[in-house]
């Protein structure tokens, strides 16, 4: 009986074994099989992963690219020929006026700028505007700018915008109404201070922001200086912020710009600017912003005292729409007006109201109206209309811009 | 006697914190004084309660970037359209892109919904990815990792310090989880819309399914039409949750709601964006509770 159960047990183990056998084997191949077609796999993709790209490319270091188009719809009172020739008594003669912007009645197609940044290394940064007219090349900006000094310190070189005041450093495109304040139109022209030159910054190790800075420019700027014998511009600034509360923050400045004009005397030209910006929202702020500007032109026997101010709110009511009114005066005309004579030649001031639509951060459309009372149009005081559909659009890599 | 001391001691101490480290967002801020304790001045820069796509560059910012040692930014382009002008003017070496004393966390999180093509024609969409992953809990100890090297980096002499902060942190940090998962395991409901892409890492975690976004693009108001064919595919596919954030307009949000029957959910989208999310854990805490139904 034994041997029975014994021989029934061996040939029963003997029959599990092959059973196992043929299951390991088989197994086997099928793993056989899986690394077979892994390793197929893994060659193809070492095969596709081969780097092939082009031995000297550079595409990704391609500087920040972005083109800006500025462009009108416009109704105006009067006519293009004699608008163009307008005067601002004690400021602008009759023809020296220049008008890059908006000039004509219908359409306008102001600039398309292309705006280059790039970090040049990690000491220099560099930016460029180069702006397009119909029928003008300007190199509106070129300049680098240190990144790593030391003292807290920030050195600028290069043909730049003058960080004297507060809109004069800002762009057009980026401004809350289209047209120049006239006080800056008046002392400075449409491009305002933005000479060939160096800038040094320097920020204070305080909890409150401070800024002080001094620029050293070539001072090519008729309309106030402009002896170009040799640089003869020097600016200085100091500008502060505090913030009330978590919503409100205040940003002041006081500005100087002292220069030689065209008849070898100095010019100086002081400012103060006071901006207050209340958040509402994320997407929603009230925004005061004011400049004061006065000038001391120095003429061969005798000297200008000219002031103005433009003071301007604007009330942005979420990410979509934004309204704003604007008023500009000019506060002082002490100069020879005899040219004038017998023109009104007081009060010269302007009102502008705005609505804004933007439908994305990139482009916007704006609606104006303005009330200009301080032109002189073919040797008559003329007070003018105007109403301006303007389009402006920034595609492509544009950075953010300040405060 | 000693009392005193002691706590002269801990005073000093906290005047004499030896790094001024500023993040852009709350979350981080607070992962920071996790880690380096009373040997770091934390300053968060961009306000829990507003889009932090928009934050406001206002020049007391500048104040607060010249001082610091270092600068700890969510990266993913999420503070693109605020930041790089405040760090140019700032006129501060330590936190330039590229120095020791910069610390961009995108870098360590593994970026999900990375676009293969972009334009402005889909609207705002972030080229390396979305960049809220600060909702996604699981995020908090990659962040304190990152955080603690740095740390150890730049001030080497209290690493120590730093690492045994980091442990007991990540301790602390992993039994909270378990809770948190165990109770996020409760929730029934998985099927949301939310206003923006807010929320996707942490609707990923937890297996939720997003049905659409209010707005028809990123950064693109809402439209009627949009809201129409919103309101249908939630109809459709029983959607009873509306993610809506605390800086967009709640009208749109209402209006499906009413229209669907499902509830709107004020999500915080960092810490400290409402009130109930006023500390880490609460964040966490507070997106489970309105999220989970």
């Amino acid at each position: 009986m034994k041997k029975y159960i014994y021989l029934s047990l061996l040939t029963f183990s003997s029959l599990i074994a092959d059973t196992e056998l043929d299951e390991i084997k088989q197994q086997l191949k099928a793993q056989q099989t899986a690394t077979q077609q892994l390793e197929t796999k893994l060659y193809n993709l070492e095969q596709k992963s081969t780097n092939t790209s082009a031995s000297f490319s550079q595409n990704a270091y391609l500087p920040d690219m972005a083109l800006i188009l500025n462009m009108s719809a416009l109704s105006r009172d009067v006519k293009n020929s004699e608008y163009e020739n307008f005067a601002i008594p004690g400021f602008i003669d009759a023809g020296n006026g220049h008008l890059p912007f908006n000039k004509n009645r219908g359409f306008n197609l102001n600039y398309a700028e292309f705006a280059i940044h790039a970090v040049v290394d990690p000491y220099f940064e560099a930016f460029a505007n180069f702006h397009l007219h119909p029928d003008e090349f300007e190199i509106g900006e070129a300049y680098v700018q240190t990144t790593s000094l030391p003292y807290s310190l920030r050195v600028r070189a290069g043909k730049f915008k003058s960080h004297f005041g507060r809109i004069n450093s800002q762009h057009q495109h980026s401004w809350n109404f289209d047209s120049q304040p006239i006080i800056y139109k008046s002392l400075f022209g449409p491009d305002a201070i933005s000479d060939p030159g160096i800038q040094l910054q320097w920020v204070a190790p305080t909890d409150t922001y401070i800024m002080a800075g001094v620029e050293a420019l070539q001072g090519t700027n008729g309309r106030s200086f402009g002896d170009t014998e040799s640089n003869n511009l020097y600016v200085g600034y100091v500008k502060s912020s505090i913030d009330i509360g978590e919503d409100l923050s205040v940003l002041g400045g006081v500005s100087l710009a002292h220069g030689e004009n065209t008849t070898n005397n100095p010019t100086d030209v002081y400012g103060v600017d006071l901006t207050l910006r209340e958040q509402l929202g994320s997407y929603s702020s009230l925004v005061w912003q004011s400049e004061y500007l006065y000038r001391n032109k120095e003429l061969i026997s005798t000297t200008d005292k000219q002031a103005g101010l433009y003071s301007e709110l604007v009330y942005q009511y979420n990410n979509n729409y934004s309204g704003g009114v604007r008023y500009d005066l000019i506060t002082k005309n002490d100069t020879d007006l005899s040219a004038y004579s017998g023109i009104d030649s007081d009060n010269l001031d302007r009102y502008t109201a705005m609505v804004e639509y933007k439908p994305f951060p990139m482009s916007r459309l704006r609606l104006s109206y303005t009330y200009d009372r301080t032109k002189i149009i073919a040797g008559e005081r003329t007070d003018i209309n105007e109403v301006m559909l303007s389009l402006n659009i920034a595609a492509g890599a544009h950075g953010a811009h300040n405060y | 006697m000693r009392k005193i001391i002691l706590l002269t001691c801990l005073l000093s101490s906290m005047v004499f914190a030896s790094l001024n480290v500023d993040t852009t967002y709350s979350t981080m801020g607070t992962v920071t004084k996790k880690i380096g304790g009373d040997l770091v001045n934390v300053t968060v820069l961009g306000s829990p309660k507003y889009d932090p796509h928009f934050i406001v560059p206002k020049p007391s910012l500048l104040a607060k970037l010249h001082r610091a040692d270092l600068l700890i930014m969510n990266g993913g382009g999420l503070e693109l359209g605020w930041l790089p002008p405040l760090i140019r003017s700032a006129n501060n070496a330590k936190i330039q892109n590229g120095a020791k004393g910069f610390l961009d966390m995108s870098h360590f999180v593994h970026m999900i919904d990375v676009p293969s093509s972009v334009s402005r024609g889909f609207g705002d969409v972030h080229a390396q990815g979305n960049p809220h992953y600060s909702t996604d809990p699981y995020v908090i100890p990659v962040m304190a990792k990152a955080i603690e090297a740095k740390l150890a980096e730049l001030d080497p002499e209290n690493s120590l310090v730093y690492k045994e902060n980091l442990d007991k942190f990540l301790t602390e940090w992993s039994s909270y989880l378990k809770t948190f998962d165990a109770k996020m395991a409760m929730c029934k409901d998985k099927n949301v819309v939310q206003y923006h892409e807010l929320f996707n890492y942490f609707l990923k975690r937890y297996e939720y399914k997003s049905f659409g976004n209010i707005e028809p693009l990123p950064g693109i108001s809402p439209s009627s039409k949009h809201t129409i064919e919103l309101i249908n595919t939630m109809k459709k596919n029983s959607v009873k949750i509306i993610l809506q954030d605390v800086y967009h307009e709640k009208k749109t949000a209402k209006f499906i709601a009413d229209k669907t029957g499902a509830k709107v959910s004020v999500i915080p989208h960092d810490e400290k964006a409402v009130k109930d999310a006023d500390t880490l854990k609460n964040f966490y805490n507070t997106i489970a509770d309105r999220i989970c139904q």
